[in-house]
């Protein structure tokens, strides 16, 4: 019973150059497990792969498979696999060579090659694609070649550097579900790559979040959204109104000038804290019930519903609603006990979660900049 | 314009291969005058299977091409491997530096140098004839490494570096990885190292005469020994036939390059 954990990382830390790409990664994932890795690119995700499969040696640390120590065991004895962040299919061998590469290089006998390739084909759905070039096929069909190719080999643990990012998105929707269900009929593990912080959340039962090469959270999608940790996670995944606060004492907090009464407790007597209020649990109410008066300073229609920006005393909220609001017009806020998060203070403190510089065009260069990598 | 550019290209290629033409011409020529066509006739070609001396040089110049080019383009892919895995940038450039100086080198400065060394290490090891087929071999594998590096090394910068990892990851030692996925992705590369390396070995005259002994001659040192006496037509013929064996090896390396291009094409697609 010590240990379930297939995989385990324990004060792991990578240096390049003098530089800490990864600064005491601990991880532990159960058999079984869909753990998803999130973060802006450059965090180290892709690093942290690597050094699970063998490709790059930590400077600090130990990684264990089934407890057992496994540092020094080159990748070729490690029993993962992995989908490379750019597929990294074999351009000189067809479908079928690909996909049967691992068995070969083990000297399977040729029936059962031709057998299991033959199944795997049927899983991924590309049965009768066995003699295509691998440059003929179109990016999801390369995509499920490059799963096949993988999990043909058994592996208990299987590695995904961002496997659906080349991808578009209605494609991207589908093979969601098919990988999900790969995962879930196969029993392996599935430790998955991405910088979508919703693909993480829709897949995962655990969501690792990154950034700077240190863990910031470890929980389920839900802990992540509803509790971050901090304001670095709560800005990342989703949108997220961050203020500066104080918690008068348990279950009453104070920020944009006034008291609220909230969930949270364990904190110090009025111990500065960060408060996070995401945009669809603010409620718009009638100037006389509210808690908060703001005045809007920009709409923008999304189809399901509009998302306003706020101005309170300065600080400007975004709130999403379904009710039609002008710029200039004054509105009432509402805010419910269970909307308001408190988090501890942390070095993100103040860097989040405001939507005063707020723009759809700097969101949109942001994106085309994380594309790029 | 046009009609400019067209007589202009014409005229070059008259210049080009009329003296080919020419002397694919004289090689059928049954007199021995090189003024006056004295009618068809094989010959040339008869004569030239019965001296056994030029029969000898042309198996010399071809072992020593096959093994030289073979050697080198082992030898070569290897280096190629090793500096493009370089992670210090300075050490690349340095070998890369390293690596093309003999390519700019004059061949007559190449030549001495080796025949000097050859002399100067047969001399330590007491033997007096030093010079010869095994010299003859060094000093070709030397002269044709660079070529064979600079094929291979822009196919391994084109190949995909987690090809590599992809094959280890399923279960390869980085050595069957080598061999199962790098080696096929810079074959082209390999193969047109070879090419190279094989011709230049076959007509290399320079080189050659400073590093053989008097016991072992190739084609392009007997011919132009003979050309110290007079010429005769049989090596009109001998000529022919080298033209020919060349053409011959040009055109099968175009349609593999072409084949392989193809293949790379449908890749990018
Ligand atoms: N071999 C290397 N040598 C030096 N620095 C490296 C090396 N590999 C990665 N890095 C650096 O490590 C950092 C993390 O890289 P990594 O590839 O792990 O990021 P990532 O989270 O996968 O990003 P992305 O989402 O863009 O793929 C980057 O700053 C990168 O420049
Ligand atoms: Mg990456």
């Amino acid at each position: 019973m010590t240990n379930e954990n297939i995989v385990e990382l324990k004060n792991i830390t990578v240096t390049f150059d003098g530089e800490k790409i990864l600064d005491r990664i601990n991880l532990a994932i159960k058999d079984k497990e869909f753990v998803t890795l999130l973060g802006p690119s450059g965090c180290g995700k892709t690093t942290t792969l690597r050094v699970i499969a063998g490709f790059v040696s930590p400077t600090e640390g130990d990684i264990l498979f089934d407890g057992k120590a496994v540092n020094h065991l080159p990748p070729h004895k490690r029993q993962v696999n992995t989908i490379f962040q750019r597929y990294a299919l074999f351009p000189h061998l067809n479908v079928f060579e690909n996909i049967a590469f691992g068995l070969r290089v083990k000297k399977v006998p040729e029936a059962e090659i031709k057998k299991q390739v033959t199944d795997m084909l049927k899983l991924v759905n590309l049965s009768g694609y066995e003699k295509r070039n691998i440059a003929k096929l179109s990016g999801g069909q390369q995509q499920r070649v490059a799963i096949a190719r993988a999990i043909i080999n058994r592996p208990k643990v299987l590695l995904l550097d961002e496997p659906l990012a080349a991808l578009d998105l209605k494609l991207r929707k589908d093979m969601q579900v098919e990988l999900k269900n790969i995962q879930k009929s196969l029993g392996i593990t599935f430790i998955f790559v991405t910088h979508d912080q919703e693909e993480a959340l829709s897949m995962s039962d655990t969501v690792v979040v990154m950034n700077e090469g240190v863990i910031q959270q470890i929980g389920t999608p839900q802990d992540i959204y509803n509790e971050p940790k901090n304001a670095f996670v709560a800005d990342f995944i989703g949108e997220s109104n961050i203020l500066d606060g104080v918690m008068k004492e348990d279950f009453l907090t104070s920020f944009s000038g006034r008291e609220f009464t909230c969930l949270d407790s364990g904190f110090a007597r009025n111990e500065r804290v960060d408060i996070v209020v995401r945009p669809e649990d603010v409620d718009i109410v009638p100037e006389k019930d509210a808690m908060l008066l703001g005045e809007v300073t920009s709409v923008t229609f999304l189809g399901v519903h509009y998302e306003i920006i706020v101005d309170i005393g300065g600080f400007k909220w975004m709130i999403q609603t379904t009710d039609e609001q002008k710029v200039g017009d004054k509105v009432g806020l509402y805010i419910e006990p269970d909307a308001i998060h408190v988090m501890k203070k942390s070095k993100y403190s103040g860097m989040y979660g405001d939507y005063s510089t707020f723009s759809d065009e700097i969101e949109h260069l942001s994106d085309l900049e994380e594309d790029e990598n | 314009m046009k009609h400019i550019s067209r007589i202009y290209t014409a005229l070059v290629m008259v210049f080009l291969y009329a003296p080919i033409a020419v002397m694919v011409v004289y090689s059928f020529n049954a007199s021995r005058s090189t003024s006056v066509f004295g009618g068809f006739s094989l010959k040339w070609y008869a004569e030239l299977l019965n001296d056994s001396s030029t029969i000898e040089a042309l198996e010399n110049t071809l072992v020593l091409a096959v093994l030289s080019s073979l050697v080198a383009t082992v030898l070569g892919t290897l280096s190629a491997v090793g500096i493009f895995s370089m992670k210090k940038k300075w050490a690349k450039t340095a070998a890369m530096t390293v690596t093309n100086i003999p390519m700019m080198n004059p061949d007559i400065v190449t030549g001495i140098s080796l025949m000097l060394l050859f002399v100067f290490v047969g001399q330590m090891v007491g033997s007096k004839n030093s010079l010869g087929f095994g010299t003859m071999l060094i000093a070709h594998i030397t002269f044709n490494l660079p070529y064979v590096i600079l094929s291979v090394l822009p196919k391994l910068r084109q190949t995909d570096h987690h090809l590599a990892e992809a094959a280890q990851d399923l279960g390869c030692t980085p050595f069957m990885a080598f061999f199962k996925v790098i080696l096929p992705s810079i074959m082209p590369g390999v193969f047109s190292g070879l090419m190279m390396a094989f011709t230049l070995s076959l007509d290399d005259f320079v080189i050659s005469y400073f590093t053989t002994g008097p016991d072992f001659q190739t084609l392009p040192i007997k011919i132009f020994s003979m050309t110290k006496r007079r010429v005769t037509p049989d090596m009109y013929a001998l000529s022919t036939l080298i033209f020919l064996s060349v053409l011959l090896l040009l055109i099968l390396s175009n349609v593999a390059q072409a084949r392989s291009e193809k293949r790379r094409e449908g890749a990018k697609a």
